[in-house]
């Protein structure tokens, strides 16, 4: 008994004196703190890998949806590109215009807003084409005169400014007609930009789906450990101290469904690759599919990450509040 | 100067309960004393205000000096870091060994791992259970549990210790055994305030005893063998 209590004595002592902590000693157990509960994070994961895994799927699903949607719209939008450099306005010329005023049409045309570039193909070019290309050549020997008139083909800087320069380019002086045979490719620009929104609001939506996922992932795991907590905070454990492993759980949650969503993604790309290139192929076209890459992949990770995170963060800050000591 | 001072305090619970009316009292740093009385007397409220659990609804609680009526919701956790509390039901964690349940204060406080390995042992050694800390709690009978419940408590070397019906479950020769620790801790300078019902034990201990009843401080004083 005796020992005992000089022993007590003896500790009593140490500790007053030891008893201020220094900076270096706090981070040090600040920085081992974050080790160890990352690590007891990750290993809770891993020791409910059915609950882990389902909440991992639905995160990695509602990722993957608007990320494919994304990559979709990204991809006709490069097809798109590529016909856009064969939008270009024709322009028809009265007959019988003169040389110096079809120049001065050409530099008009030329001094129009938004427009690339001007070529002008005469009449008899015009004529030579057709019959080199349409098989009626001798046909067309039968007619007096050359019916096809002047014409210049105007190509635009951007679809959008099409339309507008249709309408200038009708006002002037010795045009005849002018085509505009894009409209479709208009209405795909308008149907790519709700594409745009529709990934936008359908993450925006599914985004919210993953935070109350995370939360309610986390909303059981802080009641399955509610004993630990109120120990915890009747040790002086501070609110930060607290939060900490919950936080960690909803990062690693969201990065592993972004992962997986990733991997799905990937899968995706290559499943397509192959019909896609055959189909490319056939209308002799260069297009082939762009996947997620690498930026993809790490603004993913990012997206998931933080989505999980600020899920957690909702979560503990709503139940952790309610479990005080008693 | 007093280590713990109740100022004619006074707690009213939202639903209009009453649960302390007016209290003062004083201990002295190293001083022990039982807080005894009818279970509703308020003894819990009263430790709760000790811990912050609960806020005064007036009055004033000085520790060391210092009021901390309105201390910020921020410092509460280093307030509490100078607090060791025991429970009735000792509240251990079965997850985990007794070695850690007992490390539980030095880890939140920010201690290194030699330190705390240092601490627990040392801590562990008092209640005379320096051999079960491989052990899972559940594994060890009630008084063994409530003395790692003690070890928990003064592992950080607290300079108060606030003990809730410690020996509630016990049966007399281990809650004797439990007192006889208390004194312990406050024979080496910790203020040591218990709450307990346990009359006959109280008594045989020749201790300042406080007796609560409906709220108001009805007794304080030493008792000599019993009243």
């Amino acid at each position: 008994m005796a020992a005992t209590n000089s022993k007590a004595r003896d500790g009593a002592q140490r500790g007053a004196r030891g008893q201020v902590l220094s900076r270096l000693d706090k981070w040090r157990s600040y920085r081992h703190h974050h080790q160890t509960t990352l690590k007891s994070s990750t290993l809770k994961i891993l020791r409910e890998p059915l609950q882990s895994l389902l909440t991992i799927l639905v995160i990695a699903i509602a990722l993957t949806l608007p990320a494919a949607l994304y990559l979709s719209v990204e991809n006709i939008r490069q097809l798109s590109g590529g016909v856009d450099a064969s939008a270009q306005i024709s322009v028809f010329v009265k007959k019988g215009a003169r040389d110096s005023a079809l120049k001065s049409l050409t530099g008009k045309l030329e001094g129009l807003s938004g427009v690339a570039s001007v070529t002008y193909i005469s009449a008899q070019d015009a004529l030579d084409e057709f019959e080199a290309l349409s098989g009626f050549g001798s046909a067309l020997q039968y007619l007096d005169e050359n019916p096809l008139p002047d014409s210049f083909l105007v190509q635009p800087l951007l679809i959008g400014d099409a339309a507008r320069l249709v309408t200038e380019i009708r006002e002037l002086k010795l045009v005849d007609d002018v085509q505009l045979d894009l409209e479709w490719l208009q209405r795909l620009d308008a149907l790519l930009d709700m594409g745009r929104k529709l990934v936008l609001s359908l993450g925006a939506a599914l985004g919210l789906g993953v935070i109350l996922v995370v939360g309610n992932t986390i909303r059981l795991a802080i009641q399955s450990r509610r004993d630990e907590i109120t120990v915890v905070k009747m040790v002086g454990g501070t609110d930060a101290y607290v939060r900490r492993p919950f936080l960690y759980s909803g990062l690693l949650f969201g990065l592993f469904g972004a992962l997986v969503a990733a991997i799905l993604l990937t899968g995706l790309g290559l499943w397509l690759a192959g019909p896609v290139d055959k189909l490319a192929l056939m209308y002799q076209s260069q297009f082939s599919i762009t996947g997620l890459g690498f930026r993809g992949v790490v603004a993913l990770l990012l997206i998931g990450g933080s989505v999980g995170l600020v899920g957690a963060w909702l979560a503990v800050g709503q139940h952790l509040r309610n479990i005080q000591p008693r | 100067m007093s280590m713990i001072r109740f100022d004619n305090l006074c707690k009213r619970y939202e639903s209009g309960y009453e649960a302390l009316r007016g209290v003062s009292f004083e201990m002295d740093a190293g001083e022990m004393a039982f807080l005894t009385g009818h279970s509703g007397a308020g003894k819990s409220t009263l430790l709760k205000l000790l811990m912050l659990i609960e806020r005064p609804t007036s009055g004033n609680l000085l520790i060391n000096g210092k009021n901390i009526n309105r201390l910020p919701h921020s410092k509460v956790p280093f307030y509490r870091r100078q607090v060791g509390v025991v429970f009735q039901n000792h509240q251990l964690l079965f997850d985990r060994s007794v070695f850690e349940n007992v490390a539980l204060p030095l880890q939140v406080a920010g201690y290194s791992h030699g330190d705390i390995g240092r601490r627990v042992r040392a801590a562990l050694d008092t209640v005379g259970l320096l051999d079960r800390e491989k052990h899972n709690p559940i594994a060890l009978s009630g008084g063994e549990q409530q003395r790692i419940g003690i070890a928990r408590a003064v592992v950080h070397k607290p300079k108060i210790l606030l003990a809730d019906e410690p020996t509630g479950n016990l049966d007399p020769q281990l809650s004797a055994e439990i007192m006889a620790l208390f004194k312990r801790f406050q024979d080496v300078g910790v203020t040591v305030l218990v709450a307990s019902h346990d009359i006959n034990l109280i008594n045989r201990m020749d201790m300042r005893i406080m007796r609560l009843n409906q709220g108001q401080m009805e007794q304080d004083g030493v008792s000599y063998g019993g009243y």
